[in-house]
């Protein structure tokens, strides 16, 4: 009996799991290959590192870009998925405590996750851009001479608009797991800490946040792995340099030349990696709770 | 019981959810070698245009164009589409892509997954991409000179034999041209005006800060990268000496390149902190009149855009004094496609002067220049009728002779890359 009951999720899984290994093991193994040098077609046969020796030592076009890429890259996701639990939490623990939490709040935070990214990105454009609607009506109501004075809040140098973004889209996903944990909770720890007369921030400090970091932390791993490997707001909202690993990425892979496709290819594996190591240590700590 | 029911259920989910996989792979060979049989009863030779013309009849040619324009797919279908089913009985399959690139990959990945025939019979090609499939012994040989219709192409102009420097080879046909130019509004500035070299484009740019840029060069940015081989000659003083590759030359002009850019980022748009990625881009910002400034190739000038009412109607074209570089764009066989006769009578059929005549006019979409020399047209109402093309562009295109005083050819192919990856670290990163 016990067996079974062990061995029957994997053959619900089955299908799935046959679909994914073989379509993504497929890929992968081309992948490994590409960034290996491996490119029969221009008569390359031979195995070799070079694309990651190069990428990690900082030599040729891919890896001069490589290690300011890495840092913008981590610049990005970890000061979106930090600034996006902050307000997360504060969100949920607002709404927590709100007597009647009914289909308003519930559309407010959810109405967002059903806009995809590219879409959201497209919006953030034409609302922020120099030539955008804000910088559009600012000037129209005399706050600044022209629309381009409107300071650069996409497409800029620091990634503002990439982050932008993605705190506005992570923002209600982080809220609805906090919430989630917050409403199993009963409410009797916070009222003894204000019997106790802990203040509002003490509450949320010392006993909200240590009820739901396990969640909160496995979320913001989540987002942190999703928001590093991501494409198309990075290149869509971000500038030529410094430029994010995926986007880096696709420049060389698509380079005319296909020797530059091994280094494409080694810093997809690279990034590959990085996300991996961040979802087994979210897993862990999934399995401590 | 229950439990023993319940997992043979599941094993017959899990076979029902692998069937279409395995149906799929065994299929698949199956519909690979169906248009082998195809190709075989389709037997031709080249220099016999009837077997061609038979070989094709009935045929579809599977073409891979940016298709990125409404009025370009529009102009391919409703002329050449037409043309080649009442003529021929050839059906028209227009594939657009984003970037002739993914046309690339995909002839790259049935190479190493061993397809043939594939399913590409026609790439809109040139330059760096041609040089990509060459470099990988992927495309059909030695026909482009076969065509009835390369009679009127020029073979022995280097613009034309040589893409990018890289030698043709008779592996690709011409379709149009193009010439670099650059874009101004009538209505915010008069001609008298406009920087007529690039020294004076600098001029006039610290003059109005912020109100000129250029495309960042690199893939997809081509033009941006046209626009720096041109200051280039005109800084190194000529264009032809970077016709074949000469690394010390490089090493003598480049550090003049990336002053006269270095100079000039300051005064650009976002300080040349960051660059438009392409031509779109740069339209873009110039219709909302962030810049003053735009780039085309279009030998007819701002018509196409101002028909597709992208850009204002007073929206003019100019080029400097010199080096505005010019060259051909080009349709490629790749060697595994499948109906090879029908893409060489297509080929055959863009280089019509009839075509051609109509494909220049702004107002039918397309808008690129002549790929065939006119004076070799020798029937007198096609070339009137290429005459007249010729004289309907109007005020929205550039002087026919201001194209032809600053026409300069492209340089090696090496320079591309370089330039490209040196414009990154000696100009984007400083």
């Amino acid at each position: 009996m016990r067996n079974k009951l062990i061995f029957s999720p994997w053959i619900a899984l089955a299908p799935a799991l046959i679909l994914t290994v073989i379509l993504l093991g497929a890929s992968l193994i081309y992948g490994v290959a590409q960034s290996l040098g491996l490119m029969s077609v221009i008569g390359q046969d031979s195995i070799s590192l070079d694309a990651y020796i190069n990428l990690l030592s900082g030599q040729g076009m891919a890896g001069r870009e490589f290690w300011g890429s890495l840092a913008f890259s981590l610049w990005i996701s970890i000061t979106s998925t930090l600034i996006s639990a902050f307000l997360a939490l504060l969100l949920a623990v607002w709404l927590s405590e709100l007597k009647h939490t009914g289909a308003a709040e519930n559309l407010a935070l959810n109405w967002n996750l059903a806009i995809p990214h590219l879409v959201w990105a497209v919006a953030l454009l034409l609302f922020f851009s120099q030539s955008g609607l804000l910088a559009r009506w600012a000037a129209t109501l005399g706050l600044i001479q022209a629309p381009a004075d409107f300071p650069v809040w996409v497409r800029d140098r620091y990634g503002i608009g990439i982050i932008l973004h993605y705190v506005s889209k992570e923002i209600p996903f982080l809220a609805i797991i906090v919430l989630a944990v917050l409403r199993r909770q009963s409410t009797s720890y916070t009222q003894v800490a204000e019997n106790l007369g802990a203040t509002r921030w003490q509450r949320i400090r010392f006993v909200t946040l240590p009820l739901v970091a396990p969640s909160l932390l496995s979320g913001m791993l989540l987002v942190f792995a999703f928001i590093f490997s991501s494409y198309e707001v990075p290149a869509l909202l971000g500038v030529n340099f410094p430029r994010m690993l995926p986007v880096l990425a696709l420049r060389f892979f698509n380079d005319p030349d296909l020797r530059s496709r091994a280094d494409g290819m080694a810093i997809s594996l690279i990034i590959t990696i990085i996300v991996l190591v961040v979802a087994v240590i979210s897993l862990k700590k999934g399995e401590q709770q | 019981m229950k439990r023993i029911v319940f997992i043979s259920i599941l094993f017959m989910l899990v076979l029902a959810a692998c069937a279409p996989t395995a149906g799929d792979t065994a299929n698949a060979p199956a519909s690979e070698s169906a248009p082998i049989t195809g190709g075989e009863s389709a037997a031709f030779e080249l220099d016999d245009w009837d077997s061609v013309l038979s070989a094709a009849a009935g045929q579809t040619v599977n073409w891979y164009i940016w298709g990125g324009s409404d009025s370009i797919n529009a102009f391919v279908d409703n002329f050449y589409g037409k043309a080649l089913q009442e003529r021929f009985n050839i059906t028209l399959n227009r594939i657009p892509i984003a970037d002739t690139v993914d046309a690339v990959n995909q002839v790259l990945s049935e190479k190493q997954a061993g397809i043939d025939p594939g399913v590409v019979d026609l790439i809109w090609i040139n330059g760096e991409n041609f040089n990509t499939l060459k470099q990988a012994d992927l495309l059909y040989r030695d026909w482009a000179e076969q065509l009835p219709n390369s009679r009127y192409v020029n073979w022995d102009n280097p613009a034309i034999n040589r893409d990018f420097g890289v030698p043709v080879e008779g592996m690709e046909s011409p379709w149009s041209s193009a010439q670099l130019q650059l874009v101004y509004d009538s209505a915010r500035m008069s001609a008298e005006e406009l920087p007529r070299s690039y020294p004076e484009f600098s001029v006039w740019a610290c003059e109005h800060p912020g109100r000129a840029t250029y495309i960042a060069p690199g893939p997809g940015g081509y033009v941006g990268t046209r626009f720096i081989k041109g200051a280039l000659f005109e800084i190194s003083g000529g264009a032809e000496q970077w016709a074949t590759f000469n690394q010390d030359l490089w090493d003598q002009w480049s550090p003049e390149l990336w002053d006269y850019l270095n100079d000039l980022a300051p005064c650009l748009w976002r300080n040349g902190e960051t660059y438009p990625k392409d031509e779109a881009e740069l339209r873009g910002l110039f219709a909302n009149n962030e810049v003053d400034f735009s780039l085309t190739q279009d030998i007819s000038g701002a018509g196409s855009a101002i028909a597709q009412g992208l850009v204002p109607e007073t929206t003019r074209t100019f080029v400097f004094d010199n080096y505005m570089i010019g060259d051909f764009n080009y349709v490629a066989i790749p060697v595994n496609a499948p109906n090879k006769a029908a893409a060489l009578v297509f080929a055959n059929l863009i280089l019509e002067p009839e075509f051609q005549a109509a494909q220049i006019l702004p107002e039918n979409g397309f808008g690129l220049g002549y790929a065939i020399d006119v004076n070799r047209v020798s029937d007198p109402d096609l070339q009137a009728l290429l005459q007249e093309s010729a004289n309907k562009l109007g005020e929205s295109a550039t002087p026919a002779s201001d194209l032809a005083r600053a026409l300069v050819g492209d340089s090696a192919p090496e320079y591309q890359a370089l330039i490209e990856q040196a414009w990154v670290e000696n100009v984007l990163q400083k």
